[in-house]
């Protein structure tokens, strides 16, 4: 399966705290417009191929206060149709995997809603490459087994802009669930 | 100011005063903050305890202007402030080098300078102030930490609640388990004392040395003050200096009221002496402008300082005064009620 699809900015007016509502509630339009995504099935497991255009690539954050890195996320529900923006809901968790430029490996991420999600090293994920080269990022990486994936077929993906400071829920995102055909 | 005691039911609130009358400027409470819990790599640019001379473009730099709040306590868009412009990034010394060029003459020796350039630092515009020598210039010394404020900005700004406040003492502390490094907590606090270590990837900012108060002791900076010039207790206890210098005495106030995040550090403001005109002769006005404070402490300014020198001329007059007795902690145990270890501090 191979699609491209226009990404939007996750509503900042639904996100935790007294803070981030208010002050980038003026935050108009996805810092990244748009993402390519490609998912393999086979014996071995899913493959996965993103790619999105990032004109100016953050790869490491260094010694700094201020800066963030590049990052993008594959999430799945645990039950289809599970609450897609909020990132899943009590009783309705959604999972799946963080890159970061700044990293090597990958992280296992869960949430119930905003501002609920764990991380931890991803276990069973394979990252195959990740490269940033005329003014798009490209990343892939493999896994061995996603049961949720399997049942429900869908999935969305987050795309975060270091050089926008974007992180948490400063993000694009796909529009919805995407369904998987393999 | 509302009934503290209502408006706390069922929770207290460790707080402090620091009487900038005393500050010497001596930064020993930013070394014994620094030495107890901020040695990290990854924040060795941030001081949770630090001291500045007002007026003055602080640390970090222009803090008052980059914070969550405006000047009417709407909340608004901070800045992240950046680690050479806006904190200073930490250098070292090469003593060797310095030391091994000790015995050549003079034009080889090498100074002690930092190996790199910075451009800012804690205590970059020490001592430099405001005004014209000799008629009005005036400086004094600012030390601040975390407000551990009853309305944090910092715990309303993050997403995760990685931010909490205790009930029973009201420090706010960083769960930095729950942590990811967001860092809106350090773009909304509007004084700017909540800090980021690069290194391990979360916020860090003062505890109000927790270990300690629960042992009874008072925080490193009060303890080690030189100056005598920190208060600690709970400010609902009506015995203890809080109470007596917020409430009672009014005449210590928070740093920047009007961003409304109720602060529970407060300061007493610094009298200053007269202006001289362009014969040298005192003209009555004080070498730091009345405005100038209001900007920093409120309205309330004024009337604190009318009490202090009220006091101090009691005292001079030989009458009783029991705020002056206070402020110049003849008795050190005064200044801190914490509990039974609160004798720990006694001297002579």
């Amino acid at each position: 399966m191979k699609k491209t699809f226009d990404l939007i900015a996750a509503p900042t007016g639904m996100q935790p705290g007294g803070y981030v509502p208010v002050v980038y509630s003026d935050r108009a339009g996805a810092k990244t417009p748009s993402a390519s995504l490609e998912v393999e099935h086979s014996t071995r497991g899913w493959r996965f191929r993103i790619a999105w255009p990032c004109p100016d690539p953050v790869r490491e954050t260094g010694a700094e206060s201020d800066r963030f890195p590049d990052a993008a996320a594959v999430l799945v529900p645990s039950v289809a149709d599970a609450p897609w923006v909020t990132m899943g809901a009590p009783g309705q968790p959604i999972a799946g995997f963080l890159w970061r430029a700044d990293r090597e490996t990958l992280y296992g991420v869960r949430a119930e809603g905003l501002g609920t999600v764990q991380r931890d090293e991803a276990k069973g994920v394979r990252r195959l490459a990740s490269e940033w080269s005329a003014g798009e990022w490209s990343l892939a990486f493999e896994v061995a087994g996603w049961k949720e994936l399997e049942e429900t077929r869908q999935l969305a993906i987050a795309v975060w802009r270091g050089s926008e400071r974007e992180r948490a829920g400063l993000k694009s995102i796909s529009p919805g669930w995407i369904g998987v055909e393999t | 100011m509302g009934d503290i005691r209502e408006s706390q039911r069922g929770r207290r609130q460790l707080a402090m005063v620091l009487d900038l009358n005393k500050c010497l400027g001596c930064q020993t409470c930013t070394v014994a903050c620094k030495k107890l819990w901020n040695k990290d790599s990854g924040s060795d640019y941030a001081y949770w305890n630090s001291v500045e001379t007002q007026p003055g473009r602080g640390y970090p730099a222009e803090w008052r202007e980059t914070g969550g709040r405006d000047r009417e306590g709407s909340v608004k868009r901070g800045e992240i402030p950046n680690i050479d412009d806006a904190y200073g990034r930490a250098w070292n010394f090469d003593h060797q080098k310095t030391f091994e060029s000790s015995g050549r003459p003079a034009k080889q020796k090498e100074w002690l300078r930092p190996d790199s350039n910075p451009k800012w630092g804690a205590n970059w515009d020490e001592d430099r102030g405001a005004g014209e020598y000799p008629g009005n210039n005036h400086y004094f010394y600012l030390p601040r930490l975390c407000n551990h404020c009853t309305h944090p900005a910092c715990l309303d700004a993050c997403p995760r609640k990685s931010i909490y406040k205790r009930e029973q003492d009201g420090i706010v502390l960083v769960d930095q388990d729950r942590c990811h490094g967001y860092r809106f907590c350090v773009e909304a606090c509007p004084y700017k004392k909540v800090y980021f270590d690069y290194e391990r990837q979360v916020a860090n900012k003062c505890i109000f040395c927790l270990p300690r108060i629960e042992a009874g002791v008072p925080m490193a900076c009060a303890r080690q003050c030189p100056g005598r010039l920190r208060f600690v207790g709970y400010r609902d206890d009506p015995e203890g200096p809080i109470w007596k210098l917020v409430d009672e005495w009014k005449v210590a106030l928070p740093l920047h009221p009007e961003y409304g995040l109720a602060p529970n550090v407060f300061y007493v403001p610094p009298m200053s002496p007269p202006q001289l005109d362009a014969r040298g002769r005192p003209t009555g006005e004080p070498r730091i402008p009345l405005a100038y404070l209001e900007s920093l402490f409120g309205d309330s300014v004024g009337g604190a300082l009318e009490t202090i020198v009220a006091e101090r001329e009691k005292r001079r007059r030989g009458e009783p005064s029991e705020l002056m007795d206070l402020l110049i902690a003849y008795d050190w145990n005064r200044n801190f009620a914490l509990g039974p270890k609160d004798a720990e501090v006694a001297i002579g």
